[in-house]
């Protein structure tokens, strides 16, 4: 039985909630788009009783609320590392997710910003791409932003993928970091949160700026990987009496040692020394890391043609060492 | 001649109706529903502040307030009085203060508190039953309404 001291109590009890009520509420606005903008709720309550003639029902009046457009967009760098990158490198792609968590249509518009603070350098960029919706970047596939032309139009709950691709530019440090903002912006309009734009929302209503203000940026960032290799030279003599002269018919070995420093690789390394005026190459005499190599341009790393000893050292990562031998006699 | 009978009967049947239904709702039990929303404004120190709203339009995540005014208007004490409010589709129920409320979670098919109820997945197993689930609330009074007697009743719900 709710009896009208009852039902004041109840009252009070519900206005002592509502701050909890209200913290809790917010995640929910978050992240489902929500109720479509223009739906139109209407409550009507009904009552059954029995005042002697039967059972008989009374409706209550209908209360409707039409659903306003909330503007609540999201973008997030969703690469799960900084990307790397290498000094002079071009369109190197960062990845963004740009998340319509609004209830309505709404356009939006993308820009760039690098020169964010914080980081070792700003990338330079060079184009905004809008994924095919694969989520891999496909240069010639997908679709080159051009502001005002071709503004995402996104769907309640839609997100696209976004690529920042940026040319790194030279003379960049090993484990340099360089990041780009990309920011989409609600073409309706941004604004404090509550701001409300009469007749711009879907389905003629209003528009109302959710918790994001009708904009929202990301940053995304990239890691320089560089590597360089150092080459320290030495020889030794031996002469045809046992002793270190060089005299016709010495025997000089040369080493040579590479060292490759840095967190990148060094694609293709290829160390190639001339044998000096005066002396002559001993046939075989090539070793790399110990292993006898052969003269010809054959499958293992060595070779001697035109006077000049040749190693393919492939692909070598920073922070190893390559040691190579050869032997010449002096005329 | 007894079909004709019968269809004679239907129809005075049919057109006696609507003035029963008339002749009672003068008398009786009148319902009124109105809804609120709660907005939340911030000062400049900081001081946030609830108040209650007349909307005409919302957003999803709002927090409504739905309050039903009864009141027997009859001469006579209202028995077996029952209040029954479907949750529009777009509203998710989020709690009443009121203990005698029961809700249901299948339409209207059966009732308890949501404590007690559970839903049904697809692979045939079941869950408690949440407040989002909720598709009616209503209040089954034990005892009648006293002619003259007035009453409010409060549940609270979120703007999917």
């Amino acid at each position: 039985m709710t009896s009208f001291s009852g039902s004041f109590a109840a009252r009070h009890a519900l206005l002592a909630t509502s701050a909890i009520f209200i913290f809790s509420a917010l995640p929910t606005i978050a992240h489902a788009a929500g109720t479509r903008a223009g739906t139109v709720i209407s409550n009507t309550a009904s009552a059954t009783f029995d005042n002697g003639g039967g059972s008989t029902t009374v409706n209550s009046n209908t209360n409707t609320l039409t659903v306003d457009e909330l503007i609540e967009i999201d973008v997030d760098w969703s690469d799960s590392a900084d990307v790397v990158t290498t000094p002079g490198a071009t369109s190197q792609p960062l990845k963004f997710q740009v998340t319509n968590n609004g209830n309505g249509v709404e356009t939006y518009g993308l820009a760039t910003v690098s020169t964010i603070g914080g980081d070792n350098y700003d990338p330079s960029v060079t184009q905004i791409v809008i994924d095919d919706g694969d989520g891999v970047y496909e240069p010639g596939q997908d679709t080159i932003y051009v502001p005002g032309s071709n503004d995402p139009v996104l769907n309640p709950d839609q997100s696209i993928t976004v690529f920042v691709l940026s040319t790194t530019p030279g003379g960049l440090a090993d484990g340099d970091r360089g990041g780009v903002q990309l920011t989409a912006t609600s073409k309706t309009g941004t604004g404090a949160p509550g701001t409300s734009f009469a007749g711009a929302g879907e389905g003629g209503g209003n528009a109302v700026l959710g918790t994001s203000g009708g904009d929202d940026s990301d940053n995304g960032f990239y890691i320089v990987s560089s590597a360089n290799v150092s080459i320290a030279k030495s020889a030794t003599v031996l002469d045809p009496f046992g002793g270190t002269g060089v005299v016709p018919g010495s025997t000089i070995t040369y080493t040579l040692v590479a060292t490759t420093t840095g967190s990148g690789n060094l694609p293709n390394l290829v160390i190639s020394d001339a044998v000096p005026t005066g002396t002559t190459y001993v046939p075989g005499s090539i070793t790399l890391g110990g292993t006898a190599q052969s003269d010809a341009n054959d499958a293992d790393a060595g070779r001697f043609g035109s006077g000049t000893v040749t190693v393919n050292l492939g692909t070598v990562a920073g922070g190893q060492t390559r040691t190579i031998t050869f032997k010449a006699t002096v005329n | 001649m007894k079909r004709m009978i019968s269809f004679a009967f239907a129809l005075s049947l049919a057109s006696a109706l609507p003035g029963v239904a008339q002749a009672q709702s003068a008398n009786a039990v009148a319902i009124d529903s109105n809804v609120m929303v709660e907005r939340t404004t911030t000062d400049a120190a900081g001081r946030s502040q609830t108040m209650l709203e007349e909307p005409r339009v919302v957003v999803p995540g709002d927090k409504l307030v739905f309050v039903l005014n009864y009141r027997n208007n009859g001469v006579r004490a209202a028995s077996d009085f029952v209040v029954t409010n479907p949750l529009p589709q777009a509203v998710a129920f989020d709690g009443t203060s009121d203990a005698d409320a029961s809700v249901s979670v299948d339409g209207g098919r059966s009732w308890g508190q949501l404590a007690t109820l559970s839903i049904r997945n697809a692979d045939g197993t079941s869950r408690p039953a949440r407040a989002e689930d909720v598709t009616h609330i209503r209040w089954a009074f034990q005892q009648p309404i006293p002619a003259g007697r007035a009453g409010r009743l409060m549940f609270r719900g979120v703007v999917r």
